[in-house]
C-alpha cells in the first residue's frame, strides 16, 4: 500500500515533478483510504469523475506546489456538477449549475476535488451531529466527535485521507474542529477570501478557509484562495502577499496579549496548564506574553445566537421548494408547499435558529434584538482594536475542553453555541484566526492554541503557529 | 420546566414559514424558550454605545458596473426545480377565483 498521502505537499510534488508518482496515484489513495475509513463518515459525497480528472493530469508538467493533490471541499461551498447538500435533507439532491469562486480557484491550480466532506447542517452546530447524514468521528477516538460544523474536513485530513481541506467558519467552525482533531485551521479575515458559492448562513460573519496538517501547507493554501472577486462585494482588494513568508522566522520581540476570560473557570485545567507551557515557552524565547483585561468576550456568544440567528432566517428563506431542492409532496396550496417542505426539509437545530431569528427580526423586536446586537459588536470590535494598539497577537485555547463523546449534545439547544465561546469574538470583529495543535491532555486527545491576528495580518499568525508547531 | 405556550410556538413557526407536527410543538416549547431566555441576555448589557456595526468591511457600497455579465441558460436554471412544465417551473395554484 503507497504511503505518499502520508508525506508533505512539498514532497509530494516533487515526486510529481520527477513523474515518480502521478495524480491518479494520489486519488486512488485517498479513494482507499476513505473506503477503508468509511466509518469515520467525513464525506457526504465522492467524486465520481475524480480519476478521470486525475487521468487526464497525467501527461502535463506540474505547474505549482497544489497540482494533482487531492483536496476535500465542505458540503455548503457548491461544486457545478457536484452535488451539495449542506448536509440537509432539504438539499439533498441538489446538483449546483456553477462553481464557488473558491473551487474556480482550486481548480485553476489543478488541484482535484476528491469529494464533498460532511458537516453540521447548513453549518449549524458544534459537533456536526445535526448532519442529515450521520456525524464525522474523530479519528483520534471514534467514540468522540470531530467538532463542527467543518467536522468531516477535520475529520478527513486528520486521518489522512486527504492532505487539505476547505471549511467554512460562521462562529468557529474551522478552528474548533481543528483543534479537536489535531490539525491547523485558519478563518481568515473577513473579506480576504470570496464567498461567492460558499452557501449563506450568517453573510457578515460568514468566511471560507483552510484546514490542514501543517502551518506551512495551510499559509499556501491561503495563498491561492484570496483575492477580490466581483461576485462578490464583501471581499477586499489587497496587495498579493505570500503568506509562508514569515514562516521560520523570529518571534523575538513578538507582543502578545492573553485576555483573561481566555483563562477564566469555563477552561478544562489540563487545557490551562498547556496554555501555560506554551506561554512559558514563548516568554524563554524572546516573546512578551501580558494577561489583558478585555471587555464584552462573555458578551460574544449572545450576539452570536442574535446576529447568526437573525441573518440564517434571512438567508434560508430561499429554502421553498420551488426552484431547487427537496419538495412535500400533497399540497394544495403555495403556503401548504413552503411549510410542510421546510417542516419535512430541515433538521431540529435550523428549525430552531430559523424560528428564533424570525422572531428577533419581526417588528420592534428587531430594535430590541438584533440593533442591540450590532451595537454591542461595535463595542467588541473597538475593544480588540484598543489591545491591538499594543500587541501583535492576541492568544487562548480554542476551546474550553477536549472533543466531546458522541451525543453528548444532543436535544440542548444551547450547548452548542457554548462550545464556541472563545472563538466566536473573532467572528463578531472579522478578525484572522487560526488554531495550532499543542500537544495532547492525558487521554491523548489534541488541544489546539488560538491565535488571533491583526486584521489582514494573516502572515503573523503563521509565523508563531510555525515556531510552536515545531515544539509542541 | 419553563416553556413557551403552543400558540407562541406556532407564531414564530408561522413566521418562518415552517410546518410542526404535534410531537415537534411540544418539543419546542422547551427548547425554544431556552434559546428566547439567551437571546434575552443582550438586555442586560447596560455599557454599549450608539454606533452599529453591520458587517467588518469599512466599504460596502462598492458596486460593480451595471453591465450585462454571463449569464446562466434557462435549461440549467431549471435542472434542480422539483416540478416542471416545459420550460416553467410549476408551482401549485396561487390564485383561486
Amino acid at each position: 500500500m503507497s504511503k505518499y498521502l502520508d508525506l508533505s505537499i512539498k514532497e509530494i510534488h516533487e515526486l510529481l515533478v520527477k513523474k515518480e508518482i502521478t495524480p491518479l496515484d494520489l486519488v486512488d489513495e485517498a479513494l482507499k483510504r476513505i473506503e477503508e475509513n468509511k466509518d469515520l463518515n467525513a464525506f457526504i459525497t465522492i467524486n465520481d469523475k475524480v480519476r478521470e480528472e486525475a487521468k487526464n493530469l497525467g501527461e502535463v508538467d506540474p505547474n505549482n506546489l497544489f497540482f494533482g493533490i487531492p483536496i476535500a471541499v465542505k458540503d455548503n461551498i457548491i461544486t457545478k456538477d457536484l452535488k451539495t447538500t449542506c448536509a440537509s435533507h432539504i438539499l439533498d439532491n441538489f446538483i449546483p449549475i456553477y462553481d464557488a469562486t473558491v473551487v474556480t480557484r482550486i481548480k485553476e491550480n489543478k488541484m482535484l476535488i476528491i469529494g464533498k466532506a460532511n458537516m453540521d447542517e447548513f453549518a449549524m452546530g458544534s459537533t456536526s451531529e445535526t448532519s442529515y447524514f450521520g456525524a464525522p468521528l474523530n479519528p483520534h477516538d471514534k467514540k468522540r466527535t470531530a467538532g463542527g460544523s467543518s467536522g468531516g474536513s477535520a475529520s478527513a485530513v486528520s486521518s489522512s485521507l486527504v492532505p487539505l481541506a476547505l471549511g467554512s467558519d460562521t462562529g468557529g467552525s474551522i478552528r474548533q474542529p481543528a483543534s479537536y482533531t489535531g490539525i491547523v485551521g485558519m478563518k481568515p479575515t473577513y473579506g480576504r477570501i470570496s464567498r461567492y458559492g460558499l452557501v449563506a448562513f450568517a453573510s457578515s460573519l460568514d468566511q471560507i478557509g483552510p484546514m490542514t496538517r501543517t502551518v506551512y501547507e495551510n499559509a499556501s493554501l491561503l495563498n491561492i484562495l484570496v483575492g477580490e472577486d466581483e461576485k462578490d462585494l464583501t471581499s477586499v482588494k489587497k496587495n498579493k502577499e505570500d503568506f509562508t513568508r514569515l514562516i521560520g522566522k523570529s518571534i523575538k520581540g513578538i507582543k502578545i496579549a492573553l485576555p483573561k476570560f481566555f483563562i477564566s473557570d469555563i477552561v478544562d485545567k489540563e487545557i490551562s496548564n498547556r496554555i501555560k507551557d506554551v506561554i512559558n515557552y514563548l516568554e524563554q524565547n524572546g516573546a512578551v506574553v501580558d494577561i489583558v483585561d478585555m471587555k464584552y468576550l462573555d458578551t460574544a456568544v449572545n450576539l452570536y445566537q442574535i446576529i447568526a440567528m437573525a441573518e440564517a432566517s434571512s438567508n434560508l428563506a430561499r429554502f421553498d421548494g420551488v426552484r431547487y431542492g427537496f419538495r412535500a409532496k400533497d399540497v394544495d396550496s403555495v403556503d401548504e408547499m413552503y411549510g410542510k417542505t421546510r417542516g419535512e426539509g430541515f433538521g431540529d437545530e435550523v428549525k430552531r435558529r430559523i424560528m428564533v431569528g424570525s422572531y428577533i427580526l419581526s417588528g420592534e423586536n428587531a430594535k430590541v434584538y438584533y440593533d442591540k446586537a450590532l451595537k454591542v459588536r461595535d463595542d467588541i470590535t473597538k475593544e480588540f482594536n484598543r489591545i491591538f494598539k499594543d500587541y501583535d497577537l492576541i492568544i487562548g485555547p480554542t476551546t474550553t475542553r477536549i472533543a466531546p463523546l458522541i451525543g453528548t449534545s444532543a436535544d440542548d439547544p444551547h450547548k452548542a453555541f457554548m462550545d464556541d465561546v472563545l472563538v466566536i469574538p473573532v467572528n463578531m470583529a472579522g478578525l484572522p484566526g487560526l488554531s495550532v495543535p499543542v500537544g495532547k491532555n492525558s487521554n491523548n486527545m489534541p488541544i489546539g492554541l488560538h491565535i488571533i491576528g491583526k486584521a489582514f495580518d494573516e502572515a503573523t499568525i503563521y509565523k508563531l503557529a510555525s515556531f510552536l508547531e515545531e515544539v509542541f | 420546566m419553563d416553556k413557551l405556550s403552543k400558540e407562541e410556538v406556532l407564531h414564530v413557526a408561522h413566521l418562518a414559514r415552517i410546518s410542526l407536527t404535534d410531537e415537534e410543538i411540544e418539543k419546542f416549547r422547551v427548547q425554544l424558550k431556552v434559546l428566547m431566555d439567551d437571546i434575552d441576555k443582550i438586555k442586560d448589557v447596560k455599557d454599549y454605545d450608539d454606533e452599529m456595526m453591520y458587517t467588518p468591511i469599512e466599504d460596502n457600497t462598492r458596486l460593480r458596473e451595471d453591465i450585462v455579465g454571463e449569464m446562466l441558460s434557462a435549461k440549467d436554471v431549471g435542472i434542480n426545480a422539483p416540478a416542471k412544465n416545459g420550460s416553467f417551473i410549476e408551482v401549485p395554484v396561487m390564485i383561486n377565483e
